[in-house]
């Protein structure tokens, strides 16, 4: 029966030959909804918490513009190189996916190392630790929520590296490396949220 | 190694949509580009008013993640009614939240 709907279908891409690739996705789905819910309510507490600065620093003061564009654009690019890994696998190409790959972890590594950096600039230079206010508070465990999910990304892609040198391209691995972009693609979803409502909103005041 | 190489080469086969190769994607990463690029800008423009500004800012990220959702991660393809709907259902739930948030802040 799923052999005719392949065929029904034209080409079924290699992430969606199997029922368990088909569900693992459909799941996964299931799973971005959740955290989109996870996301929001964090979003929603800076929101109503952001100006409540405690006499301490505001975003207005500390905020460096320039470091939080070239985050975006790491970010945004390993985005972009993570749909080229998928257009290789389509193309059964499996160097091609290993290279695409790879170069989303380096992007995704620099944008961590900078992030890191900023937080540590924040609490050395202005005391801005995470007890300092409820905008500290709600800022650090809202872009710290994300900045973890892009350190599990990077753990969780390249190991998926590894595995595909070992495996090979089948429908076992191909639908793991969809999914894992799919997971990409929605971390920087959320950074265009978080450089837009914590960075550029907090600059504007 | 099962599958790999004995795909159809899909020259004789129409092809589903959105497997046309990275055209569209890289429209996308434009589109994605200009939106970040005017955002950034639009904080650094004096003299604009505040609400003109965060009305902007947020035009601009809803259409560059729906654009991001809909091209990059395939929602405009067929057969995503699923994933449409559990997305749907999360957005659902954070506007419930900010919405209470801007209630509460603004006029209790």
């Amino acid at each position: 029966m799923s052999h005719a709907h392949a065929e029904g279908n034209a080409i079924e891409s290699l992430e969606r030959t199997t029922l368990e690739g088909k569900n693992k996705i459909l799941g996964f789905w299931v799973f971005l909804g959740a955290e989109v819910v996870i996301f929001g309510t964090l979003f929603a507490a800076h929101i109503g918490l952001r100006n409540e600065v405690n006499f301490s620093v505001s975003g207005a003061d500390i905020f460096s513009l320039p470091i939080v564009a070239i985050m975006t654009a790491l970010l945004l690019t390993s985005s972009m190189t993570s749909v080229m890994a998928i257009q290789a696998m389509h193309r059964h190409d499996t160097k091609g996916i290993a290279v695409w790959l790879a170069i989303t972890v380096l992007l995704a590594l620099g944008f961590l190392c900078l992030e890191i950096y900023e937080f540590y600039h924040y609490v050395h230079e202005y005391g801005f630790n995470i007890q300092e206010s409820p905008f500290s508070t709600t800022f650090y465990v809202l872009v710290g929520c994300h900045g973890v999910h892009v350190a599990v990304g990077i753990i969780w892609i390249s190991l998926l590296i590894g595995q595909l040198f070992k495996k090979g391209l089948t429908v076992v691995t191909a639908p793991k490396i969809y999914v894992a972009s799919l997971y990409w693609h929605f971390i920087d979803v959320v950074w265009v949220f978080i450089f837009t409502v914590v960075y550029l909103m907090g600059k504007v005041g | 190694m099962q599958h790999v190489g004995q795909a159809p080469s899909g020259d004789h086969i129409k092809r589903r949509k959105g497997h046309e190769g990275p055209r569209n994607h890289l429209i996308t990463f434009a589109i994605s580009i200009i939106l970040t690029i005017l955002a950034f800008a639009a904080v650094s423009v004096p003299g604009l008013s505040k609400g003109f500004v965060y009305s902007l800012l947020v035009l601009m990220a809803i259409l560059q993640v729906l654009v991001q959702l809909g091209v990059w991660m395939h929602l405009k393809d067929r057969g995503h009614f699923w994933a449409i709907l559990a997305m749907l259902f999360g957005g659902l739930v954070v506007l419930y939240a900010v919405v209470s948030v801007a209630y509460w802040i603004w006029f209790i």
